[in-house]
């Protein structure tokens, strides 16, 4: 399976092995938005068409083209590093980029930089919670120094299995940090909104904070067991019994507000 | 060791099925010389995402060698004491099914499979990019379904394609081959009756078996394990025939990845 590239004139024409002919044109004029699918065996040859492409991006202006390269790889060799820089899915050795996941290969343009490439799998790929990302977890039990958590999600990704995570008495809240009691700030079952500080210790799990006004608790049930509303940054009411519980509430986004 | 305590072992006269098989349902080392010739492999059935409940997951056929793998993870360290701040864990887990064999084996992992289980853990630490997960496990579990010969090499490959369609950042895929020295003959991907039957023509120089792990693009060895009385020359052209046949085998391996990467979700549209 060998692709073959014809240039002239400014004109690429390139063959692939499933006889598909896809003619690029790059004048400076004319703004070319155009997926180009290759398969593309040999190193040579992808080299070739793709500095090709280059060529042809650079004779026009400063168009954003994003080229996709339909190649499934794993660590097979992509390109040197002074084609492109690495994305995600890559890994760089001898000065040449590999490809570390089976997936698509995808190469975006962008401007005077070096394009990005990078290797892509559709399904979610699995994330660790890394320091300062915002997570979802659930609380599993509370103590008066910390509280104990399931993380679920990780931004908006969830997660296949729980991550263990603490959120300790002096990471409850930004002011006031010595008068924080867990029990009013937290109750098994909440939903809370954290941020990672540090991935912990060999025996400690992860450590999250919840000061700040965005983070805190989103849904929480009362003893009745109705879900709760939120009045203010520390207290919730119950809508069946209209029973006022402490809680270190999480400050609604404005976006997400319906006037 | 621990013993199997459930089974019902039969009364005290009982013996073996297989001492009455018929001679000729008997198994014998049956000679290559019309299906493949010494320096060859066993053509390979290979598919991926077979199991939807794991991470990734493979199957391998290899005439009649049938290995099924999965993997989960990036998971939480069960044990406390042996997470590792800056690397992930590889944990695997080696069983061949009581079914697998002749001579039927028990549920509890023996010492062969453990042993079994440190070789290809060390065959495919070398491949998978383990600072990219810190404080995490990864898990490999690799049944046998059927033992017809070069188990861990075929095992080494089936765990590779596994960890490759679950999404596991790896440098390179390991593959696997064996080897079986016979005297002057070597005979590449042995089966089952061809690697241990010649025990039984005694201690000759030159009896052995090698098994090689291998990383066809980087083209490193990750994993070496000789059986048995070798010369060092003889050694050193069973490594590189091993390294010949596991060369063989990637195309077929990326053609199953490929397949499965297609199936799982169209290219991307933009």
């Amino acid at each position: 399976m060998m692709a073959h590239v014809f240039v002239c004139d400014g004109i690429a024409l390139t063959t692939v092995a499933r006889q598909q002919h896809i003619l690029i044109t790059g004048w400076a004029a004319e703004v070319v938005r155009f997926p180009v699918f290759c398969v593309i065996h040999a190193l040579y040859c992808c080299s070739i068409s793709l500095n090709t492409h280059r060529n042809l991006l650079e004779i026009s202006h400063k168009i954003c083209v994003r080229i996709h390269l339909h190649l499934e790889s794993r660590s097979e060799r992509l390109c040197s590093t002074e084609d492109c820089i690495p994305g995600t899915g890559t890994y760089l050795r001898h000065g040449y980029i590999f490809a570390s996941l089976t997936g698509y290969v995808l190469r975006k343009n962008e401007g005077e930089e070096l394009p990005v490439i990078s290797v892509v799998r559709e399904t979610e790929t699995q994330l660790l919670p890394d320091v300062g990302a915002i997570v979802t977890c659930k609380v599993t039990s509370i103590n008066p120094r910390f509280a104990k958590v399931h993380i679920l999600y990780v931004g908006s990704t969830p997660l296949k299995d729980r991550f263990r995570g603490t959120i300790r008495k002096e990471d409850v809240r930004a002011t006031e940090k010595d008068k924080v009691e867990t029990y009013k700030s937290f109750r098994p079952g909440d939903i809370v909104l954290a941020k990672v500080i540090s991935l912990g210790d060999v025996q400690s799990n992860y450590l999250l904070t919840t000061a700040e006004n965005e983070l805190g608790v989103v849904v929480a049930h009362s003893e009745a067991g109705a879900q709760m509303v939120p009045i203010s940054w520390c207290e919730m009411q119950c809508p069946r019994t209209h029973a006022k519980e402490f809680r270190k509430v999480a400050r609604v986004q404005p976006e997400y507000l319906q006037a | 060791m621990p013993v199997d305590t459930k089974r019902i072992r039969g009364p005290e006269e009982s013996q073996s099925p297989l001492l009455f098989l018929s001679p000729d349902k008997a198994p014998k080392a049956s000679s290559r010389q019309g299906v493949r010739g010494n320096g060859e492999v066993r053509p390979m059935f290979a598919r991926c995402g077979l199991i939807s409940q794991a991470k990734g997951s493979a199957y391998l056929e290899a005439g009649n060698t049938k290995i099924i793998c999965s993997v989960y993870g990036p998971r939480e360290i069960e044990r406390k004491d042996e997470t590792d701040m800056k690397t992930g864990r590889l944990v695997c887990d080696f069983r061949l099914a009581p079914f697998s064999c002749l001579k039927r084996g028990a549920w509890i992992q023996g010492s062969e499979e453990r042993d079994l289980s440190q070789t290809l853990l060390e065959s495919l630490q070398p491949g998978v990019c383990l600072h990219r997960y810190p404080r995490s496990q990864i898990e490999v579990n690799v049944m046998v379904l059927e033992n017809d010969g070069s188990i861990l090499a075929h095992a080494v490959t089936c765990a590779s394609m596994a960890l490759a369609d679950g999404g596991i950042e790896m440098y390179d895929v390991v593959l696997g081959c064996t080897l079986r020295q016979n005297g002057k003959t070597c005979l590449v991907d042995p089966s089952y009756s061809e690697e241990c039957g010649s025990w039984q023509e005694g201690y000759g120089e030159n009896q052995g078996c090698v098994t090689v792990a291998l990383l066809p693009n980087l083209n490193q060895v990750s994993g070496l394990t000789a059986d048995g009385e070798l010369r060092e020359d003889a050694l050193a052209d069973a490594v590189r025939s091993c390294m010949d046949g596991c060369h063989k085998l990637y195309p077929v391996l990326q053609q199953a990845l490929t397949r499965a990467v297609k199936k799982k979700a169209p290219p991307p549209e933009k």
